[in-house]
């Protein structure tokens, strides 16, 4: 049986990671970052637990910022005119949504709907920018990241363009 | 109709409960006015030097070693500049009163009284407006200044205690400043997460804004008076102390309205100290027309003169975007700090307004936008 005096003593030794710093490793916005790095990222997030069926944001809402889903899974719908819901995507541990609101003032475009009960992280724009202030090589790092990947969208929407044209 | 009667039962309710509230802060004011107070001056401090804690911290990997860092730098320079200024005054005061006993003083004072009735044109004279009532009156009051000297020491004990408190929750404040910062964010309901968030963040830059612009025009305003001060020097006005003097100046000058005219006093008390006697000084004119008996209206036109390039260049560029009130209401809740909490009040009326301005602002948001949340 282990001990909790014992536990507590070499608490500090523990180098295995921590479920967020699992969870962020896999997400390609914090590809290449240090182990220092990740602690201070894990620092910076904001854990949230939501129950099945609540909104974690509601469409034209003021967006703010991402989430990572690290426990459950979400759904990303939209209202049609007749009233009905459209499901664009459900989204599962290791994914993440909403990282457009990191760089615009623009409302949300969708609603994001928890199917089950999640834990995610949320990552916002006053924590990017308070990042670039603190440490600005781990700021640049993230921005890199992100606009590699809003790059690689553009890139994939345009070839989707392209074949849809050339049909 | 019954829903109706429902919304004024709870119209009526709230009133109630709000008067209640309203009651019960009235009654434990007394008793809690000098701990918050102690927490809004340990909160605008740990603003002020959370980024320097937060770089040392960034350097070597210990909060706890960053923050003593930043405390002793900061001790280090306050005791330097209260220890050089006491004993500088203590000297200056000593000189001063080995110069001039009563007897001259009061002599002094005479001849003043003699040189301004003279200066004056012949209808303002009076017969009751003789040297010898001047000089009565200003001796009178100097010496009254003197003895009420004794009764500071409790007012210093009490503002020590505040002091030494302000301290030690400014230390617990940058230690656990993220922490804190933390928990109350994870207390927001899931609900108002992200609108809660921007509000934290809205306050936090718009305190921090204000209080780095201030700081920047409190120092312009002290380089500018050290500038002035050298430049009277230069023209014969003999005052010492130039850089205290400044410095002093620059901080008065956080307070708005009042703190200007506060700086110009020590400028004025050392010039009078240091030309009593000087018969040069004594019937000196300003611009060869206005006397100017210890240069003291061209103390007060150099202090007039930075408070206009303060106040019309620098304040609006640094401190007026950073809250963004109205100059009107500006004076309105300075007159109601100053009613409310005296010269402290006046200093946090600004910044307090800024940040109800904030919680107003998000406020009316969410009314507007109730359904999107």
């Amino acid at each position: 049986m282990k001990s909790a005096k014992w536990e507590n003593i070499f608490k500090g030794w523990d180098n295995s990671e921590s479920e967020a710093v699992h969870t962020l490793k896999k997400i390609p916005v914090f590809k290449n970052l240090s182990h220092k790095d990740f602690n201070e990222l894990e620092n910076m997030m904001h854990h949230r637990d939501y129950k099945v069926g609540d909104f974690i944001f509601k469409n034209r809402a003021p967006g703010e910022g991402m989430y990572i889903i690290m426990r459950g899974s979400i759904k990303i719908t939209i209202g049609t005119r007749s009233g009905n819901e459209n499901t664009l995507a459900e989204l599962e541990k290791g994914e993440f949504f909403g990282e457009l609101a990191l760089f615009d003032d623009e409302p949300r475009s969708a609603n994001a709907i928890a199917i089950e009960d999640c834990k995610l992280l949320g990552f916002f724009t006053q924590d990017l920018m308070i990042l670039q202030e603190r440490n600005p090589v781990l700021g640049h790092k993230i921005m890199f990241n992100l606009g590699g990947l809003l790059g690689e969208r553009l890139r994939r929407t345009n070839h989707m363009l392209i074949k849809e044209q050339s049909k | 109709m019954i829903n109706q009667q429902i919304n004024y039962i709870q119209q009526i309710y709230r009133i109630i409960l709000t008067l209640i509230a309203i009651w019960f802060i009235n009654l434990i004011w007394p008793f809690i006015s000098d701990v918050i107070l102690m927490l809004v001056f340990a909160f605008l401090f740990t603003t002020l030097l959370l980024s320097s804690v937060d770089t040392f911290e960034r350097k070597i990997g210990n909060r706890g070693l960053s923050v003593l860092g930043v405390v002793i730098i900061l001790l280090t320079s306050i005791s330097t500049f209260i220890g050089s200024f006491i004993s500088q005054i203590s000297i200056q005061a000593q000189e001063f009163s080995e110069r001039v006993d009563q007897a001259t003083m009061m002599s002094e004072f005479k001849s003043l009284g003699d040189k301004m009735t003279s200066a004056m044109p012949s209808f303002m004279k009076s017969e009751e407006s003789s040297s010898d009532y001047l000089a009565n009156k200003l001796t009178e009051v100097t010496q009254s200044v003197l003895g009420s000297l004794g009764s500071l020491v409790s007012i210093v004990g009490n503002f020590m205690f505040i002091a030494i408190m302000v301290f030690i929750f400014t230390i617990i404040l940058l230690s656990e400043y993220h922490k804190f910062k933390k928990v109350l964010v994870n207390s927001i309901p899931n609900k108002f997460f992200e609108l809660g968030l921007k509000l934290i963040y809205n306050i936090e830059k718009s305190v921090s804004s204000y209080l780095r612009g201030q700081f920047l025009s409190a120092a312009s305003v002290g380089g500018m008076s050290i500038a002035g001060l050298l430049l009277l020097n230069f023209f014969g006005a003999n005052i010492t102390l130039v850089i205290f003097i400044g410095i002093i100046a620059g901080l008065a000058n956080l307070i708005p309205l009042v703190g200007p005219f506060v700086g110009m006093i020590p400028a004025l008390l050392i010039a009078f100290m240091n030309n009593l006697g000087n018969d040069a000084a004594t019937s000196h004119m300003f611009l060869g027309t206005i006397p100017s008996p210890f240069f003291c209206i061209d103390i007060i036109f150099m202090f007039l003169i930075v408070q206009q390039i303060e106040g019309n260049l620098i304040t609006p560029a640094l401190v007026g975007k950073s809250v963004g009130l109205h100059p009107m209401l500006v004076m309105i809740v300075l007159l109601i700090g100053g009613t409310l909490l005296g010269p402290l009040g006046m200093l946090f009326a600004v910044p307090a307004t800024g940040v109800i301005k904030v919680i107003i602002k998000e406020i009316a948001f969410v009314r507007k936008n109730a359904h999107l949340l």
